[in-house]
């Protein structure tokens, strides 16, 4: 998954001053900064200053990324860095109550770690998703709504049998399984955050 | 992925990963777009070295922060040019060195202005801008220095 070739074609076409390339890039890892942020308990003027910084910074370095496919990594720990900023900024100026306290105040490497496994998890799920079929996209995203949808709604709204929900779903599921975009999920050395049954 | 992964964990990852995206606000996700309006400047990178602020964190200076009439101060360097300022309470005031004329920029999220820098090089900005604001100084001699972005 380190040498994701999305995330080094993406960094390339960015690069080479393709602004699709570039948008693609924010989109995919634009939840890393935020759920980042989120840690820090920032508030949305934070998030905003952050966020301009991150990406800014990203621009500047778009040509000079050693590995392109370390992305994730740079990201995470940038956005990491400008929290810090942001928090110990607050701190000085007393502009904040105490709320922050709990707030981390130093670089975390494991948290770090973990959001990029979760952020690369999470966008190679979503590009799975968005290359189904666009029924299989209804059939799972009514699926997984929150609050979720009873297979009587799904079988209005889709104009499907109840009884056809089941199989499909499978169905559905096991083309997600073969995506291209989860191939890199496989490596051993990873270990997910949460939902991973370890043997 | 996962081999371990049945259909139940499968589409749990899947909403977890679609609510991750879900909860970002667009404006986060348009202000990252919007950066790329930055590739490919033709100006040279100053850096901050220093900041009167963190300064002010390292020993003796502290008590000196408790004043509020400190003005904070910022320097930017870069290889051709460095970019001092201060913060007044309506205003940026600045010196570039080596002295010279100019013209410097200021440019925000919401736009760019621009002000004379004088012979000596020294340059007011009013109001202070709405951060957080970056500056480009074009020298009448050539020279093109932009600062990183600056929030106040």
């Amino acid at each position: 998954m380190r040498d994701d070739p999305t995330v080094v074609a993406l960094v390339n076409r960015a690069a080479r001053g393709d602004p699709a390339g570039w948008n693609e890039i924010v989109e995919r890892y634009a939840p890393l900064v935020w759920a980042i942020c989120t840690r820090f308990q920032l508030s949305n003027h934070d998030r905003e200053d952050v966020g301009q910084n991150v990406w800014l910074l990203l621009v500047e370095q778009l040509g000079k990324l050693r590995e392109p496919a370390a992305l994730p990594g740079w990201l995470a720990t940038t956005t990491h860095r400008e929290c810090l900023r942001v928090v110990t900024a607050a701190r000085k100026s007393e502009r904040l109550g105490t709320g922050l306290d709990d707030a981390p105040q130093f670089v975390d490497n494991t948290m770090i770690d973990e959001e990029i496994l979760m952020a690369e998890r999470n966008a190679a799920l979503r590009t799975a998703l968005a290359e189904l079929p666009p029924r299989g996209r209804q059939l799972l995203a009514m699926l997984i709504s929150d609050p979720p949808c009873s297979y009587a709604e799904i079988s209005t709204t889709l104009q499907i049998p109840v009884g056809s929900i089941g199989p499909l779903r499978a169905r559905y599921l096991e083309r997600l399984r073969k995506s291209s975009a989860l191939a890199g999920l496989g490596d051993p050395d990873v270990h997910w955050a949460k939902d991973e049954k370890h043997a | 992925m996962p081999d371990g992964w049945d259909d139940n964990e499968l589409l749990a990852a899947l909403g977890e990963a679609v609510k991750a995206r879900r909860t970002v606000l667009e404006w986060f996700v348009e202000t990252g777009k919007n950066a790329y309006a930055w590739h490919n400047i033709d100006a040279e990178l100053a850096q901050l070295t220093y900041d009167s602020d963190s300064d002010a964190d390292r020993g003796a200076a502290a008590a000196v922060r408790s004043e509020s009439a400190s003005i904070r101060a910022l320097t930017f360097t870069s290889a051709r040019l460095s970019i001092e300022l201060e913060v007044a309470s309506d205003s940026l005031v600045g010196q570039i060195i080596p002295p010279q004329a100019g013209t410097l920029e200021v440019h925000t999220t919401g736009g760019v202005t621009s002000s004379p820098v004088d012979e000596i090089g020294s340059f007011a900005v009013t109001p202070i801008p709405a951060s957080p604001f970056r500056l480009r100084c074009r020298t009448e001699a050539g020279t093109d220095v932009l600062t990183r972005w600056i929030t106040l």
